[in-house]
């Protein structure tokens, strides 16, 4: 497992800064020009990344309106904050992070807040699956029944390929944590599938 | 659990999509939310007008500092920002004279060959104090769309223009003028 992840590991980042060298310069451009208050530049920049950040978004809440909600206050934050991106790390990075920042902050508000996002799941169940198909499809499903804390991890290390490090981070935990919430993640998914009859 | 099946279990996680296309476009909110500030009726004058000045002030004692401190190391940078036509506006009804765009163009221009002989930290307090300039040009056309006849705006507008000239001929080294409000 840990070679697993050690393998995906930053693969997601490295993809994005790896990114074709045209797309880079393009992005680069806008990004200055949104930095001078170029709305209409930072709109492009909303098209290039908004399927990752709200894939993020969706697959962190496991609701369409939380994650809606979350990827619009993430490019808002991105916006107010954009002065201050250096290019130190990829944007898509960057604005993963505010993405994330964005849930979390969702997430704490308060514990009615919480309530209330979890009954809009209950309601409304994430779509989550979109682009998913057969077995993906119910580990997708089975990923958004999970609890808090475990999903959080699992999305981020299991789909997205973060390292424990990078993970704990992003989420404001310990190493530890992060670690003992994917076990416990990946032995609810096991249970949750195996009942189900999946077949990984 | 085993670790086969854990192990294909985390493959299977790793295949889902990261990239999810959001059911309706969320643009329109984002545009209104950050567009809202900028579009504000009820700007306050006064404050604005401070803010500005404050900006301006410190912009330029900053551009004035790093350049009478700042070494001139060559060093190799990316190409400087551009100027967009949307800049050389003077609030909606007014239009900057050509000579003036002219003069700026060719500042801009020789601004970006000489930021290249300035190390990479007075080049970067240099763009961002031109940041600070060029946002603020855009805050006071803003203002003036709604008041294009005010006096004190317009004045402003000039002098943050005239700043960024001021700046952009520092940094050049250049012997031009600073255009007066004739000039416009």
């Amino acid at each position: 497992m840990a070679a697993l992840l050690t393998a995906e590991t930053s693969d997601y980042s490295q993809e994005m800064v790896t990114a074709p060298q045209p797309a880079i310069s393009q992005e680069a451009a806008w990004i200055r020009r949104a930095q001078r208050s170029d709305s209409r530049a930072f709109e492009k920049l909303y098209r290039m990344h908004i399927d990752k950040v709200y894939g993020l978004c969706l697959r962190m809440t496991g609701n369409v309106a939380e994650a809606e909600d979350c990827a619009q206050d993430a490019f808002i934050q991105a916006w107010n904050k954009l002065s201050k991106f250096r290019g130190e790390s990829a944007f898509a990075t960057w604005l993963h992070r505010i993405a994330v920042n964005a849930v979390l902050g969702r997430m704490r508000k308060s514990k009615r807040e919480q309530d209330r996002i979890q009954i809009a799941s209950e309601i409304s169940p994430a779509p989550a699956s979109i682009g998913d198909s057969g077995n993906l499809r119910d580990l997708s499903d089975a990923v958004d029944r999970l609890p808090e804390g475990a999903r959080h991890v699992f999305v981020l290390s299991g789909i997205y390929g973060y390292s424990h490090e990078e993970a704990s981070n992003l989420l404001g935990i310990a190493v530890g944590t992060s670690k003992a919430q994917l076990h416990r993640a990946r032995r609810l998914l096991s249970q949750q599938l195996t009942e189900q009859g999946f077949e990984a | 659990m085993n670790n086969e099946t854990d192990d294909k279990l985390m493959a299977q996680a790793a295949q889902l999509s990261t990239e999810i296309t959001p059911e309706r476009d969320l643009w329109p909110d984002i545009e209104a939310a950050i567009e809202a500030p900028r579009r504000r009726s009820s700007w306050t004058p006064y404050l604005a007008q401070a803010a500005a000045i404050v900006l301006l002030v410190g912009a330029s004692s900053s551009i004035t500092y790093v350049m009478t401190k700042g070494g001139a190391n060559v060093s190799p940078v990316i190409p400087t920002m551009g100027l967009d036509a949307e800049f050389t506006s003077f609030g909606s009804s007014y239009e900057l004279g050509q000579g003036f765009q002219n003069a700026r163009n060719n500042l801009a221009a020789q601004m970006d060959l000489e930021l290249d002989r300035l190390s990479p930290d007075v080049r970067a307090e240099v763009e961002e104090n031109l940041a600070v300039i060029r946002s603020a040009i855009i805050e006071i056309n803003s203002a003036l769309e709604d008041e294009p006849n005010n006096v004190l705006l317009q004045d402003l507008l000039l002098k943050t223009y005239r700043e960024e000239l001021t700046v952009m001929r520092k940094v050049g080294g250049l012997t031009q003028h600073v255009m007066s409000r004739n000039d416009i």
